[in-house]
């Protein structure tokens, strides 16, 4: 399961490991390990089993991926470990036809984010995938995933997320053939464990900052405010750019903006 | 003191390596940035147990936690004795290393008055391990150890006036500073490079996900925090003599800092007008300080 | 002059740069000796005062990093408190060389119980017999730190009391002679600003072996037996005196049928008692052991070939195991093809004097041992 630091992909691989459980299936969930970043990119795995499951390690070759974030649902490494015959369900509002990642597998898509947006009024995409999940795969029955909801979210919030995973559940349609065959190039890291540089978080990014340098009156407030460096000054323009590459999507740089110059939108291409 | 500048002085060349690994409106990220900035390359950055931050293009070495004092003092002391004291040794570390576990040596560091200069990205609790208090943690604050409960309103205590602590030390330079004001940020830092013996400089660095505010107002809540007196930026040297160097003609209500920040959402009408209370009578202590320039404690 | 003395008066000889220490009961003089060696300018060097054994061990970290000879030294319970940092000295494979002056930590007398509980630090374990020993030790020991095949942080235990604060005779080398025996400390790799290397700036935590930098840092230490016997050969040749090949150093086994094995003061007192027991016709000779870390396995594999018999003189225990020094030698001789008669003996704990009659037990019952008698295992002195 791929998602990033507060999409709750955690907390989804317990989830369902939990409704397994009340199904009287054995289950395990094991978050990849190191630090969780708000925002980063992160990988959780589920194993289910009619038996107790022994072996504690990763999850190297998985029968079904599901992703959490549309931009991450790009990346081909999300499929790459996938058995052949496997499974990938991805959060994205494009049809499975139009999926661009290569090799043998079942695709099935969900529009995860705007279902939490419209349920949750959140974009926090880990329920709004389990009732994709459910139907899909026929593994569990939404019931038991409600179930299990309700002890991770007790209260109204439960009733949200369980509200998310019934209309995911309906939205949902059957998995195709992958149409692609060759693999695309990689382009991001879909797992960020520890510290260090990393080469692309276009990934981690929700809503991405688009710059009017028309509207742009010089301040430079963008450029001194933006904790990554992903604006960068011309000073004989006195005009910002953006390098997207270093930029995480936190919005300061537009909320800092004293003419609204800076809007942070929502893309997906 | 410090000198003002503009934003137009601040050097446009970077030391920070990005994107790195902190998160979305990270403040500690963006403290890096700025003080490294002012610091240049001639540096060996001193790193303990922390939330990542910025990965800087300077040499770094690095300890146990509380070791983060001794290891400044044995590298200042070793380049001079390998003759290369024109390097500073330089530390970025977190309230943690710094109020808590790495309190001790720090203080002793200070008593010596090592040649070393301490940077502190304050962000109030320990954020690397998610969110659990420190003594820099706000009363009232709710983090992951003092939750919110029939028993429990937060943090029941004060946060540690570590810069007077250390001022106390009567070492040559301490100030605080913050990321909403990175004109008087880099020209503490600044300053502060040049000096000899012990110097410190508390920076705080809000944190979106600890604070639970969107990471899109890190900057708007460390301005509030100067601009309610919750966080005032001053400058204390020689242990002595004072300088305020925000002086609004009023403070904003401290509500302004506090109801954007989750970690204080509980928090009554009552317990609002006691932090309020409690700020405005420091606030007129460090007033009336800065018109003497001597510390009042 | 007394064996804290002849610690302070290495450091002066090897041109120690930084020093920094916490004064604990039975190392305290060497504080002294230092300050005031520090005070009258005797050499350019640096000595911190600081406020506790975890800051000395971090001090001389930052300060071996960038270069510069350190030196450190500490007893029993603040060798305890510096545990943390010493792993990260040890991972760090920065040369610091450390005195630690035995004191047990169930009193203030010494037995080998704290640098025996710093065993996974990551250090050479030295264990010396008496105060010329301690000299020249701690001298060779910054050869062998030092040496680009090492680069390992080595600890000198000795004795407190008996031989800290015990004076006899201690012949101090020439300053000169020294100088040119042990050339200036390299950093490697620098971490200045003007010659680190700019790649390894952001290299985060991860990717790689994981496993990596322990099998080297283990290489490395293994790897230390060649040099430390290297050295002892080169510092005999300069200063003409010698301690085994290093790593043990035998007393009389030329005749021996059986070897009694002990490390620090009581060493000596063993070679007493080997000198009484020999003149009664006991075949009983001494294997000073003075590298306990690297073991010199293949010596005591040899020894096994030659000899009928090994007495264990342990001066610490793992409560719950046993004696160090016996489970390290068992392993070592677990595939010689034929079994040689070991005995435990505990021994000195807390400080117990051990004396030379004690030792004649140790010789009788191997001796028994050795011919095949009935003799128990384990014998607490």
């Amino acid at each position: 399961m791929h998602g990033r630091g507060g999409q709750g992909a955690v907390t989804a691989s317990r989830i369902i490991a939990t409704a397994a459980y009340e199904e009287g299936t054995y289950s395990q969930a094991i978050p990849m390990y190191g630090t969780e970043r708000r925002g980063a990119p992160l990988t959780a795995f589920v194993r289910l089993d009619d038996v107790r499951v022994r072996e504690r390690e990763l999850v190297h070759t998985p029968d079904i991926s599901i992703v959490l974030d549309p931009l991450i649902a790009k990346q081909q490494a999300v499929v790459d470990n996938l058995k052949p015959g496997g499974l990938v369900i991805l959060n994205t509002a494009h049809k499975p036809e139009e999926v661009e990642l290569g090799g043998d597998f079942k695709v099935a898509t969900i529009d995860a984010t705007t279902i939490a947006l419209e349920t949750l009024g959140r974009p926090i995409t880990n329920t709004a995938i389990l009732g994709a999940f459910a139907k899909i795969t026929g593994l569990l029955k939404l019931e038991s995933i409600e179930k299990a909801i309700l002890k991770y979210f007790p209260g109204r919030l439960g009733e949200m997320n369980i509200a998310a995973v019934r209309r995911s559940y309906e939205e949902a349609s059957d998995p195709i053939q992958a149409v692609v065959t060759k693999a695309p190039a990689e382009k991001v890291d879909i797992h960020v464990g520890g510290y260090g540089v990393l080469k692309d978080v276009s990934s981690w990014r929700l809503l991405t900052p688009e710059i009017d340098v028309d509207t742009c009156i010089g301040c430079k407030n963008c450029w001194i405010f933006c904790p990554e460096t992903a604006i960068e000054w011309d000073e004989d323009t006195m005009k910002p750019s953006i390098r997207y590459n270093a930029c995480k999507g936190c919005g300061l740089c537009a909320n800092e903006c004293p003419v609204d110059a800076i809007e942070m939108v929502r893309v997906e291409a | 003191m410090s000198e003002r500048i503009t934003r137009a002085q601040i050097p446009l060349s970077e030391m920070t390596i990005t994107p790195g690994s902190a998160c979305q409106g990270c403040g500690a990220a963006l403290a890096a940035r700025l003080a490294f900035k002012a610091l240049g390359p001639n540096v060996i950055r001193h790193g303990i147990p922390c939330c990542p931050d910025s990965v800087t293009k300077t040499p770094r070495t690095g300890t146990v936690f509380e070791g983060g004092g001794a290891l400044l003092t044995g590298t200042s002391r070793g380049l001079k004795a390998i003759g290369r004291d024109d390097v500073k040794a330089v530390a970025f570390y977190g309230d943690g290393g710094t109020y808590d576990i790495g309190f001790q040596g720090l203080s002793a560091a200070a008593e010596r008055n090592e040649d070393v200069l301490v940077l502190t990205k304050d962000n109030e609790a320990y954020m690397n391990t998610g969110n659990q208090r420190s003594s820099a943690t706000p009363k009232y604050s709710m983090t992951s150890t003092t939750p919110v409960g029939p028993k429990s309103r937060g943090k029941p205590r004060h946060k540690k006036n570590v810069p007077f602590i250390f001022a106390a030390h009567y070492v040559p330079y301490v100030a605080t500073a913050s990321v909403g004001f990175p004109e008087d940020l880099i020209a503490k830092v600044t300053y502060a490079k040049d000096l000899k013996g012990f110097r410190m400089i508390i920076i705080q660095a809000p944190c979106p996900v600890g604070w639970r505010y969107d990471p899109a107002k890190t900057i708007e809540v460390a301005r509030s925090g100067v601009q309610t007196g919750l966080w005032p930026l001053y400058e204390i040297e020689d242990g002595q003599n004072f300088k305020l160097n925000y002086k609004p003609k009023e403070l904003k209500p401290v509500s302004e800092y506090l109801s954007p920040q989750r970690r204080f959402r509980h928090m009554t009408e009552d317990e609002t007008a006691e932090i309020q209370e409690d700020t405005t009578t420091k606030w007129d202590t460090l007033t009336r300080a800065d018109e003497l320039g001597r510390l009042i404690i | 002059m007394v064996g804290n003395k002849a610690a302070a008066t290495a450091c002066k000889l090897a041109r120690v740069q930084v020093a920094s220490a916490f004064p604990i009961t039975p190392q305290t003089t060497i504080t002294q000796y230092l300050s005031e060696m520090y005070a009258r300018g005797e050499w350019d060097f640096d000595f911190v005062n600081v406020e506790g054994e975890l800051t000395s061990q971090v001090v001389v970290q930052g300060a071996s990093r960038v270069g510069a000879r350190t030196f450190t030294c500490t007893s029993g319970p603040g060798l305890l408190y510096m545990h943390h940092p010493m792993q990260v000295t040890g991972s760090g494979r920065l040369p610091v060389i450390m005195a630690v002056v035995h004191r047990g930590y169930k009193g203030m007398q010494p037995d080998h119980s704290d640098l025996m509980s710093q065993q996974w630090t990551g250090w050479g374990h030295q264990y010396v017999e008496h105060a010329q020993e301690i000299l020249d030790s701690l001298l060779m020991a910054y050869k062998v730190a030092e040496d680009p095949r090492v680069r390992i942080p080595i600890a000198v235990g000795y004795d407190g009391y008996v031989l800290s604060y015990t004076a006899e005779p201690v012949e101090i080398p020439d300053q000169a002679v020294v100088d040119e025996w042990l050339p200036p400390n390299k950093p490697m790799p620098s971490i200045l600003p003007d010659e680190v290397d700019p790649s390894t700036f952001g290299r985060g935590w991860g990717g790689g072996d994981p496993q990596m930098p322990w099998k080297t840092h283990h290489d490395a230490i293994m790897g230390m037996e060649d040099v430390q016997k290297e050295i002892m050969d080169s510092f005999e040749k300069t200063f003409g005196r010698r301690y085994g090949n290093g790593m043990i150093e035998e007393y009389r086994m030329d005749e021996a049928d059986v070897a009694i094995i002990a490390m620090g003061t009581i060493a000596g007192t063993c070679k007493a008692a080997v000198d009484k027991m020999q003149a009664d016709g006991k075949k009983v000779g001494l294997i000073k052991l003075r590298s306990y870390i690297p073991f010199p396995n293949k010596d005591f594999q040899e020894w096994a070939k030659k000899v009928d018999g090994f007495a264990v003189v342990d001066r610490s225990i793992c409560p719950g195991k046993g004696g160090p020094v016996y489970m390290k030698l068992r392993d070592a001789l677990y595939d010689q093809e034929e079994k040689t008669a070991t005995l435990q003996f505990h021994a000195g704990l807390g400080g117990k004097e051990v004396r030379v009659h004690d030792f004649k037990m140790v010789g009788d019952k191997i001796l028994k041992a050795a011919k095949g008698e009935k003799v128990e295992k384990i014998t607490w002195v």
